[in-house]
């Protein structure tokens, strides 16, 4: 049985390579079948931005990796509320579908579920 | 099933400190290396919140580290050198290194 890995994705998506070294680590589980998991927590949020413009600093789009998370299989999706509210931003409002966790005990919870866990 | 999160950034730079103490279990245990030992500093505000949450969960820093820094730890600290670094990230069911 494959052990399982949760990655906490921490970094906005323009403050380095954190968010796009995260995603793929994520999509490339998806891709070899691993139960695999991924939080978007602290300034992580601001990759589920509907209204970004990466063009502007010469990046690519990380929305379109985001959307490809469900076509690689990856369905467990988390964001901490706290951090989204803190920031202005709702489920509702995202560019892709996530879970909210609304306590800090569910991301303990959450965390305690998986054999592995990495943040970036 | 318990997680050590291990911190090596300053406390003073950025918020994982903040962050892993909100989901910080109560079987979990943090472990400080690195300029993350500056959260130890005397009268500081990292100093205080680790403080507020004293006995709730282990606390751990890296004996190498903490001496660089001449800091004077708490009682209630455990200091560990490398072996027991090795073993702690044995003895957990899940390292989380807060890269």
């Amino acid at each position: 049985m494959a052990k399982s890995l949760l990655v906490i994705s921490r970094q906005a998506p323009w403050s380095g390579l954190s968010a796009r070294e995260s995603l793929d680590i994520v999509l490339a589980g998806g891709a070899f079948d691993l139960p695999i998991g991924l939080l978007f927590m602290d300034d992580g949020v601001f990759q589920l931005s509907q209204t970004q413009g990466p063009a502007a600093v010469q990046q690519k789009d990380l929305t379109t990796n985001l959307k490809a998370l469900e076509m690689f299989g990856v369905e467990d999706v988390y964001a901490c509320g706290k951090s989204l509210a803190e920031r202005g931003m709702f489920p509702g409002n995202l560019n892709i579908n996530i879970k909210q966790l609304p306590q800090e005990q569910d991301i303990s919870e959450l965390i305690d579920r998986y054999d592995h866990v990495i943040t970036l | 099933m318990a997680t050590l999160h291990v911190l090596s950034h300053s406390p003073f730079a950025d918020s994982r400190l903040t962050s892993c103490l909100r989901l910080l279990g109560s079987k979990d245990a943090l472990l400080l290396c690195g300029d993350a030992t500056y959260a130890l500093t005397q009268a500081t505000a990292p100093l205080e919140a680790l403080e507020s949450r004293a006995g709730a969960f282990e606390l751990y820093a890296l004996q190498e580290d903490v001496h660089a820094r001449n800091l004077t730890i708490p009682a209630w600290v455990k200091c560990v050198d490398y072996p027991e670094f090795v073993e702690l990230s044995i003895r957990y069911d899940r390292v989380n290194t807060w890269l």
